[in-house]
């Protein structure tokens, strides 16, 4: 069976994953060296503006801490807003980094090894970021350690049986596990930048932290097993996490919440409003450290083509949504749906619809995939449909539930807001201190999928 | 076993499961009749969808690896086809066995409110339309694939991909009308938004066991060379990734409606989990989920033709066992299991096979016009 | 030479040649083999003769030991040591408890692949090995591939090995010597004492809290509690119904309250009013008229008050010449026994407050009743 000599078109060419020509060694300098060197301006004036929104916000935290719950706009019914709303979408964020890292990893997707570690800094950053709100919006945070369970002497423990609960086990599960994964593949990196280090002291922390890893294959061999196995369970965890979340609501009798989609519904949104950040950040490291032949545009067209996808899902999910609610014949649903579209915040729910479903339709075009302006145009406003997402989801549901004489309009105060952008300025903060203290791709991993990097018997195909 | 001998057993089983569900028609009822009809047809028909989206899914990836292995599929897609009639017949079973058709169900408001949606006319247009989007996307996908064998073009290619994200559109509404349609409507007053996805999972399930099975069937008279253990690696991989899928789905949809106990939600389930149904719904689980679960998880289990075939014939009862839980509970009766039930398992297994080892005879097993042919076949882990 | 040889290392420029070599190495020197590579290279495993990994079996069995332990705690927690019925679920929701169970599965399994991987099996953090000392190690880490051949304790034919390096292909030669012994105080050994240290204050500060907990409860001591009195919440056979717990005596009245058990309000035993009509006790009726009585009563306590029209009920106006006729007492009635549809506010207003508003409903009374003699002379015309 001879296949054609027609050439192929473009279309259906398989790109390259990397550009030019590379060995291992100049992805070494190509990639450690920015660790050598002082970072641009740009790097300063972007920390500067991230860190002083970090501190603005953790002072606010701290007023709130001081002051009580009040400060914020929530009232009653509105008992969840900004604090369930900024929860929900960066523990969505994080998402999009395990499925690159670990889903991806399971495909045998080869580009993804260029934007594996980054994405995956990205997770935890999100995590950490998310983590904070369950902490704070508790009335008194102090006795936050309440919800863990230990034996103590009021002889009680957290009820389990409470989606809250399994909150905290999955997003501490999360943040663990993410954590535990990225170190390790990190490991041989640390190892490389502890043979390169100039300095005594850089090469002294790398040492601690590369654990006097030294490549040996019979240890290679427990860490690609042990590497494979986390990538597994941490697919579970995309899986689990976002759906115990999306259990806080569905759990619930909010008309508007209990809907049995929610679960994959919610992993979907997470996946899309994560991907839309991790090409806002890429198309920035990519410029700025000059790693275009690295993270090419093929990276960015295919994570746009996720993008559209997720959007088409959540197309689908409001579709049934919409849907459902009519169907259940249930006034209260009815509404509450009507709600999102016509009352209080229906500039909400038209936004949501706009930025999550319609914009991201400009992807479908391939010269939009490759475009900066475009895909950065898109990732905003999936950034901000998302956002506005839960909260058409949280307060317009809660803003008019069964009983009117309890109606009543939520409005968010400075506080809120401050602290939604401190949760920003400490992601970005985060995510810039990240680039310029570790790799921000994974080398080893790269080095795998060079070509000529594997011996020729185990050679053929690798997708 | 001899290839005629094969197809005179199953030409006998048709006839003789054919005049069983007849005599079913008048001596059991035409209740007992056309829950049969709907748990079989929507069986062969969602194990057709399921290769039909495993098709479209490789077009849209643009996935090579699995390029040798598209035709089989492919081939068992053709299923869809044979339940096309027998769609449209199962529209007849509409005023046997759903209450919203009787005029006394707009004496309730809940049901009379849907009654727009809900009605004999609107049904079978949406019913036919699914039919008419799925014989099309067929013609596009895969007829032109069996074309592009002759004629070595490699617009299929781009046509394919280009169609395919389409197609999965469809397949998500189709699939979604057809869930909310022909099962969640047999108790009218229930509904769950996350049902669409539920039988999805389902479907894809089944199209992947079913894929696995006439795989290994053709790999092991040599009809597939070139295909090796990497391949089925891959096959084996999605097979466990999805169990694990299609139980979670079960379980949010499951746990969902036990914690918020809304009275017009949990009913479908009491009538589910009271007398028979209960222990039928554990074995379920034991046979959707442990089973292939557990006996996947080892790396090398997911290449084992043996263990694989294990759990692909495991996965497709289950599959009808799932179905079955669900529409069966409408009669009001526990589990049955009679000589109706026969009569329709040997009807539509026979018919079944028949048609799947016409459609495996005719065409080449791989296809060959492909240009990604030898670049698929040449896939290693 | 009288130095000990660790091993002695051959760098190759691409891993092609490190595959060619391993074989033809191993073969000549029958000596124990180990390769050093940037990244993992397919096939090397098999090709230097490694056990396969236990991290599956490892992984398997601490994941299924983390679904027992979770589910396991929540359902000892919830049912059995402190049973708690939440939103009317049973005692032993095993729906309610698959969440956390898959957490703790997931949490364990990654925790004994990770940790499990990295300390157990390969023994890391490990700073002493020479190889972290070679002159090799950098260029290891960027692009060079190593084969090693290990003197395992014994003694090595370094130039016989050397000579089987090159022929085979290695660019260059390193001989990796035995690092002499460490000092008493080495790092290691430090890191050890502090790990110890750690370890042991965690567990002696565990054991202290459960002694602590456990000693005020264990016997001798708990003899103390068990002592011929009623403790509270609990059963005591004292008593004929076996309650610990007993509700007052008949006729126990609270301090502080004066019962009230006059029915009539034309009882001559209805009391006068105590309170004097001085400034403060009408600023305290007017504050508790305006908040309790003036919804129905109207502000100026002449029955057009806010909740009439929703209600359909008549309140009386306070001013009217009946109610001007009433005695301090019949008024004080109508607050703490009610009247008609108005119910005993006894529970809203204290003794004080109740005449107190009294007071104030006379001076109501004389404002909607004023006479001229009532304005004062400057301001009459």
């Amino acid at each position: 069976m001879k296949t054609g000599t027609v050439a192929l078109p473009e279309f259906l060419k398989l790109p390259p994953v990397i550009e030019g020509k590379l060995t291992p060694g100049s992805l070494d300098d190509q990639v450690l060296s920015h660790l050598d060197r002082r970072p641009p301006p740009a790097w300063f004036v972007a920390f500067a503006f991230s860190s002083s929104l970090m501190v603005i916000g953790l002072m606010l935290i701290g007023y709130t801490i001081a002051t009580g719950i009040g400060v914020w706009g929530n009232n009653i019914p509105v008992a969840w807003a900004f604090d369930i709303i900024n929860f929900v979408f960066w523990v969505g964020i994080g998402h999009a980094g395990t499925l690159i890292s670990a889903i991806l990893l399971l495909f045998r997707a080869r580009w993804r090894n260029a934007i594996s570690r980054f994405s995956e800094a990205m997770t935890i950053f999100a995590v950490i970021c998310a983590g904070i709100f369950p902490a704070i919006h508790v009335g008194r945070p102090w006795l936050a350690f309440w919800l863990m369970p230990y034996p103590n002497q009021r002889g009680i423990w957290p009820n389990f049986r409470s989606p809250l609960i399994w909150d905290v086990f999955a997003v501490s599960t999360y943040f663990s596990v993410s954590l535990l994964f990225w170190y390790l593949g990190l490991v041989p990196d640390l190892a490389s930048l502890r043979d390169r280090a100039p300095g005594k002291f850089r090469k002294a922390v790398y040492s601690m932290l590369s654990v006097g890893w030294r490549g040996s294959s019979s240890h290679w061999q427990h860490f690609e097993k042990a590497y494979l196995i986390l990538a597994g369970l941490a697919t579970g965890l995309v899986l689990s996490v976002h759906s115990v979340v999306s259990f806080d609501f569905a759990t619930s009798l909010v008309p508007g919440w209990h809907m049995t989609i929610f679960p994959p519904y919610f992993v979907a949104g997470a996946i899309f409003a994560g991907f839309a950040m991790v090409v806002i950040v890429l198309v920035v490291v990519r410029s700025t450290m000059r790693l275009e032949n690295l993270i090419t545009m093929y990276h960015l067209d295919v994570m746009n083509k996720v993008i559209l996808t997720c959007s088409c899902l959540m197309g689908y999910a409001y579709v049934m949504e919409a849907f459902t609610a009519w169907y259940s014949m249930n006034g209260s649903i009815h509404h509450t749906f009507k709600q999102y579209i016509f009352g209080t915040y229906w500039w909400a729910g038209w936004t949501t619809i706009s930025c999550n479903v319609l914009i991201p339709q400009l992807l479908w075009s391939r010269r939009f995939r490759r475009s900066y302006p475009v895909m950065i145009f898109v990732a905003l406003a999936v950034t901000v449909g998302m956002w506005f997402e839960r909260f058409v989801i949280i307060v317009s549901s809660l803003h008019q539930d069964y009983l009117p004489s309890s109606w009543h309009i939520y409005r968010p105060t400075l506080v809120d807001y401050g602290i939604l952008a401190g949760s920003f300025g400490m992601f970005f903060t985060l995510v810039l201190l990240f680039a310029r203290v570790l790799p921000v791709i994974a080398t080893t991993e790269m080095k795998v999928v060079l070509p000529g990097s594997q011996p020729r018997h185990a050679g053929g195909l690798h997708e | 076993m001899n290839g005629s001998s094969t197809t005179k057993i199953l030409t006998a089983g048709a006839v003789a499961g054919l005049a069983g569900i007849v005599a079913t028609l008048f001596v059991s009822g035409r209740e007992r009749f056309w829950v049969n009809w709907i748990v079989w047809f929507l069986f062969v028909l969602t194990t057709g969808l399921g290769c039909f989206f495993i098709v479209a899914l490789e077009h849209v990836v643009g996935a090579r690896w699995s390029v040798p292995l598209r035709r089989v599929p492919e081939k068992l897609s053709s299923l869809v086809l044979l339940m096309a009639p027998a769609a449209l017949l199962a529209l007849f079973s509409l005023p046997a066995i759903y209450s919203w058709t009787r005029p006394e169900s707009l004496d309730n408001p809940m049901i009379a409110g849907k009654a727009g949606w809900l009605n004999i006319p609107f049904f079978s247009l949406r019913a036919f339309l699914c039919v008419v989007l799925w014989l099309l996307s067929y013609r596009i996908l895969v007829t032109g694939s069996y074309r592009q064998d002759r004629e070595r073009d490699h617009r299929f290619n781009m046509r394919a991909r280009r169609f395919a994200p389409l197609f999965m559109a469809i397949f998500a509404f189709t699939i979604t009308i057809v869930a909310f349609d022909w099962i969640s409507s047999l108790e009218p007053e229930w509904y769950s938004d996350i049902f669409g996805v539920y039988l999805f999972a389902g479907t894809f399930l089944a199209g992947l066991a079913a894929t696995t099975l006439a795989l290994l069937h053709l790999m092991d008279r040599k009809r597939l060379p070139g295909l090796g253990p990497d391949h089925v690696y891959n096959l084996g991989g999605f097979l466990f990734a999805f169990t694990v899928f299609w139980s979670y789905i079960g379980f949010a949809q499951y746990m969902l409606m036990w914690y918020a106990n809304l009275p017009e939600e949990v009913f479908w389930y009491k009538e589910r989990l009271e007398g028979l149904w209960g222990p039928l719904l554990l074995a379920l689980a034991v046979f959707h989920f442990f089973i292939p679960f557990f006996v996947l998880i080892p790396r090398d289990a997911k290449s084992d033709p043996k263990r694989l075939r294990i759990v692909a014939g495991v996965v497709l009862f289950a599959h009808w066992l799932d179905l079955y839980w669900m529409i069966f509970p409408v009669l009001g009766k526990g589990p049955l299991f009679g000589w109706p039930e026969l009569s329709f398992l040997v009807l539509f297994v026979s018919c079944g096979f028949l048609w799947i080892r016409r459609a495996l005879g005719r065409g080449a097993d791989m296809p060959v016009g492909d240009p990604f042919l030898q670049e698929g076949l040449g896939f290693r882990l | 030479m009288s130095r000990r040889i660790f091993s002695i290392l051959g760098l190759f420029d691409d891993v092609q040649r490190l595959m060619d070599a391993i074989p033809v190495v191993k073969a000549k020197t029958g000596a124990r083999l180990d390769a050093y590579t940037p990244y993992p290279v397919h096939g090397i495993d098999k090709a230097l003769g490694l056990r396969k990994s236990p991290v599956g079996g490892m992984v398997f069995i601490m994941g299924l030991l983390g679904a027992l332990a979770g589910v396991g705690f929540e359902l000892w927690t919830s049912g059995v040591d402190y049973p708690l019925i939440a939103a009317g679920k049973p005692v032993l929701s095993w729906e309610a408890f698959v969440p956390i169970m898959f957490e703790v599965t997931v949490l364990f399994a990654t925790f004994t692949a990770g940790l499990g991987m990295l300390l157990l099996l390969n023994r890391l953090p490990f700073f002493r090995h020479p190889m972290l000392r070679a002159k090799s190690m950098p260029l290891i880490t960027r692009d060079k591939f190593a084969l090693a051949v290990e003197s395992d304790g014994g003694e090595l034919d370094e130039d016989a090995i050397i000579a089987v390096l090159r022929n085979a292909g290695a660019r260059s030669i390193e001989v990796i010597e035995q690092p002499a012994p460490p000092g008493p105080l080495s790092p290691d050994f430090l890191m050890r004492v502090a790990v110890a240290i750690a370890i042991s204050c965690g567990v002696a500060g565990y054991l202290t809290y459960w002694a602590m907990k456990l000693f005020p409860i264990s016997v001798p001591v708990v003899h103390m509690l068990d002592q011929p009195r009623l403790n509270p919440q609990t059963q005591n056979s004292f008593f004929r119904d076996e309650s610990g717990m007993r509700l007052p005596v008949a006729g126990t009245v609270a301090r502080g309250h004066m019962p009230y058990s006059i029915r009539e309000p034309d009882d001559p035993a209805v009391p006068a009013n105590p309170l004097p009509a001085s400034e403060p006790v009408l600023k305290e009726g007017r504050k508790a008229f305006e908040i309790y009585c003036s919804v129905c009563h109207g502000i100026l306590g002449d029955g057009a008050g806010s909740l009439t029209a929703a209600y359909g009920a008549k309140p009386a106006n306070l001013s009217s010449r009946a109610i001007r006729d009433y005695t301090d007492g019949k008024i004080h009635h109508a607050i703490v026994a009610g009247k008609n549809a108005m119910p005993s506010y006894a529970a809203e207003l204290t003794e004080d407050e109740r005449w107190s508003v009294v007071h104030y409903v006379r001076a109501l009374q004389r404002a909607l009743n004023a006479k001229d003699e009532d304005i004062p002379k400057e301001v009459r015309k």
